[in-house]
């Protein structure tokens, strides 16, 4: 079987001698009509690396609602069919396909049993399946929102190690890291703590269950903006998670809604200086020695802004991601 | 429980006895008073004239037979005189502790300071700050609570000192370690944990019986302020997280004080209008502690039954069931009668009129007031209380619709 991890190659830019690689979410400029077109995009503008957007073919505001498509009812054989041109577009591009979002959630907590034995059994396994077929060694997934309904954090980790476990003999036959990610709830509009906000929990439970397949199975992904929308701190999160820390979505908010902007964008007094701590996410990274894909999580940037100026704009993410670069590996 | 009331935002500090009167006749027996509201500038040439103001205020507190129950220590910010700046911070918590002890009372809150200059070493600047105050803490017999702070980054709010639930637990059995008897614990915010969106089942649980205060204020999360709780909503809804922070202290049985801070929205409201908003901020904290104490209703009664037979009977079930099992449930739909509901017998409202008199009926259904009408009516001598699922232990996924 071909070995679908692959090393981080490090590339020359300006002043520094190495540079880590960049990547973006392929949303709103990866097309299922034609591909290629958008993958070219990315590498003319700088990027080297997709974050495959898998969960644009189920949507999490429809499964909120109880709808369903038809999209992961086709067979996997299917599937490869209808990503084929993506994964051709992307190689004839030059970009690697460092990273996917698995459709979320996989539990919807008023849904019927029928959905969500589907997203369970169906959905998850076959994103699954792609992840290997795109040859992305990294599929980040949601942990399951039920602390409210189970009675505590604790008790809704379980759920979702159980999640785990049920593609974790996936994983390990594909040789796919599980990236759970920082997500956040929502009382009344205002965000709070969702599932594994909490750093320090967090890495006790991915080495656990890591231990317990005595292989690393499981990793993180750092969301910054989910991290910044609770006023958590950057450096000391990143540090704590240390090497468990396999992928990034990089973006930004005002603090209040999760509007996955710019680096940044967000000022909040006079002297106008960037209100996300920008600087602890660089020393926090330069600190455990962070080697992998610069990645952000910015497709909305894309929709605000006229598609006129799409290469422009993801030029300019690029260009951010290459300081951050320069930056940490300063 | 102790149920304290903030003076700030209801009390003139400089003529404190109308609001002081105020907070009285509310029902309140306690008060909490930051000492920030009687610092001036000025007063660091001579803190005699701080403690004098103090003594007024806490005179006036006792005229009108109210207690002080919690203190804070006023806390400074300037941070380009910071090396002088803490030498006065630690004496003035050291004028507040014995303020606090000729008060008569047990706690003060000393929030940690911050150095701006020494960020890394956060831990090791409070080290030494709460350990210069343990000689008078002892000597005073007074308690020093920490409080969770937020922070400021270019004018966003994140998480500051003591946010840190395992790292505060650590501070607090370091410094009692050092004071060689527990004379530290910890004051909860939750208006500082609402504006990061703390989880605060998880913050409460972790530090557990080291809380011996809490502060009830609601916001929206975006800005430090202090507003009555259930008033910041959208949509329907709070923009606290009550369900979290009520679920943290039943589990830690907590039975401290509750402080109702309510600055904001007291000083918004007119003059007028204080006494009757006041007398609502007392139902709130009343009802909050309710909340928290909700298993002491159960376990008063040698036996309890259940009127309604609906989502709360079953919600009851879930939760108290196998711990207070009721002998069986009423409900007014005659259907229902001799059927079997979540493992109880459903029978007439007529059956409670023959059931012993020490025995408990808990009403579960949110016409509480209306019912408990009917049962009186009906001749139903026996306590009738209110069950409540608004926060409870867990929850079904699903609700009943064949109601």
């Amino acid at each position: 079987m071909m070995n679908i991890y692959r090393p981080i190659i490090l590339i020359g830019w300006k002043g520094c001698d190495f540079m880590l690689q960049i990547g973006v979410q392929t949303k709103n400029i990866v097309n299922d009509s034609n591909p290629e077109e958008g993958f070219q995009l990315m590498k003319e503008s700088g990027f080297t690396c997709g974050d495959f957007s898998l969960n644009s073919y189920l949507l999490n505001t429809s499964l909120y609602k109880f709808e369903l498509n038809d999209f992961f009812n086709k067979s996997d054989r299917e599937l490869e069919d209808f990503f084929t041109p993506h994964k051709e577009g992307a190689k004839a591009a030059g970009i690697t396909i460092n990273q996917m979002h698995m459709p979320y959630p996989v539990y919807v907590p008023n849904g019927s049993k029928e959905l969500n034995d589907y997203l369970l059994n169906n959905v998850a396994p076959k994103s699954m399946r792609i992840c290997k077929f795109m040859e992305c060694p990294n599929i980040v997934v949601h942990g399951l929102k039920l602390a409210r309904n189970l009675g505590s954090e604790e008790e809704e980790w379980k759920y979702t190690e159980r999640f785990l476990d049920s593609i974790t003999p996936l994983a390990k036959e594909m040789k796919i890291t599980i990236c759970i990610e920082n997500i956040y709830s929502s009382i009344g509009g205002h965000i709070v703590e969702g599932p594994c906000s909490n750093a320090r929990k967090t890495v006790e439970r991915i080495d656990r269950f890591n231990d317990k397949y005595g292989a690393e199975i499981l990793g993180f992904c750092f969301d910054t903006g989910h991290a910044n929308l609770l006023g958590i701190d950057f450096e000391d999160f990143i540090t704590t998670l240390g090497s468990r820390l396999k992928v990034l979505h990089i973006h930004d908010n005002d603090g209040i809604g999760d509007l996955h902007q710019l680096p940044f964008t967000f000022t909040k007094n006079r002297e106008n200086k960037a209100s996300t701590d920008w600087d602890g996410f660089i020393r926090g990274l330069k600190k455990i020695k962070y080697n992998k894909v610069l990645n952000f999580e910015t497709a909305p940037v894309l929709s605000s802004f006229p598609e006129e100026m799409k290469a422009t704009v993801l030029k300019f993410i690029a260009d951010i991601g290459k300081y951050f670069s320069k930056k940490i590996e300063s | 429980m102790k149920i304290i009331c903030n003076l700030a935002g209801i009390t003139d500090y400089n003529r404190p006895v109308q609001g002081v009167t105020d907070i009285k006749n509310s029902g309140f027996e306690y008060v909490f008073i930051d000492l920030k509201h009687i610092y001036q500038k000025g007063m660091e040439e001579n803190l005699k004239d701080f403690s004098d103001a103090c003594r007024v205020l806490i005179s006036k507190c006792h005229e009108a037979d109210v207690c002080v129950g919690v203190f804070r220590s006023p806390k400074l910010i300037d941070h380009k005189k910071e090396i002088g700046l803490f030498e006065f911070q630690q004496r003035l918590a050291e004028e507040s502790i014995k303020i606090s002890s000729e008060a008569k009372c047990k706690y003060v809150v000393v929030p940690p300071i911050t150095s701006s200059l020494n960020s890394a070493n956060q831990w090791e600047l409070n080290r030494e700050y709460y350990t210069k105050l343990i000689p008078i803490a002892k000597e005073k017999n007074v308690i020093i609570l920490l409080e969770n702070q937020y922070s400021n980054y270019n004018g966003r709010i994140i998480r500051g000192i003591c946010s840190d639930e395992k790292e505060t637990s650590d501070w607090i059995d370091k410094l009692n370690e050092i004071a060689g008897e527990e004379r530290f614990g910890i004051c909860m915010n939750t208006g500082t944990c609402n504006l990061c969106g703390q989880n605060m089942q998880d913050y409460a649980v972790t530090l557990n019986n080291r809380i011996k205060v809490v502060i009830l204020r609601d916001g929206y999360g975006r800005d430090d302020v202090s507003m009555l709780p259930f008033t910041a909503v959208n949509h329907r809804q709070s923009q606290t997280d009550w369900l979290s922070l009520i679920r943290g202290l039943r589990e830690i049985s907590f039975n401290g004080g509750l402080i109702l801070d309510i600055e904001d929205t007291a000083a918004a409201f007119s003059p007028m209008l204080r006494p009757q908003l006041l007398s609502l901020a007392k139902a709130t904290a009343e009802y909050l502690s309710w909340q928290i104490r909700i298993e002491e209703q159960l376990k008063k009664y040698k036996s309890i039954v259940l009127f309604g037979a609906g989502n709360m009977c079953r919600n009851y079930m879930k939760c108290y069931g196998e711990k207070y099992p009721p002998k069986f449930t009423c409900d007014n739909n005659p259907k229902l009668w001799g059927t079997n509901f979540c493992g109880l017998e459903v029978k007439a409202p007529e059956e409670l009129k023959s059931i012993p008199s020490d025995w408990g009926i808990f009403i579960c259904n949110i016409y509480y007031r209306e019912i408990e009408k009917q049962l009186r009516d009906l001749g139903v001598k026996n306590s009738i209380e209110f069950f409540n699922d608004e926060y409870l232990p867990s929850y079904y996924f699903n609700r009943l619709e064949r109601m």
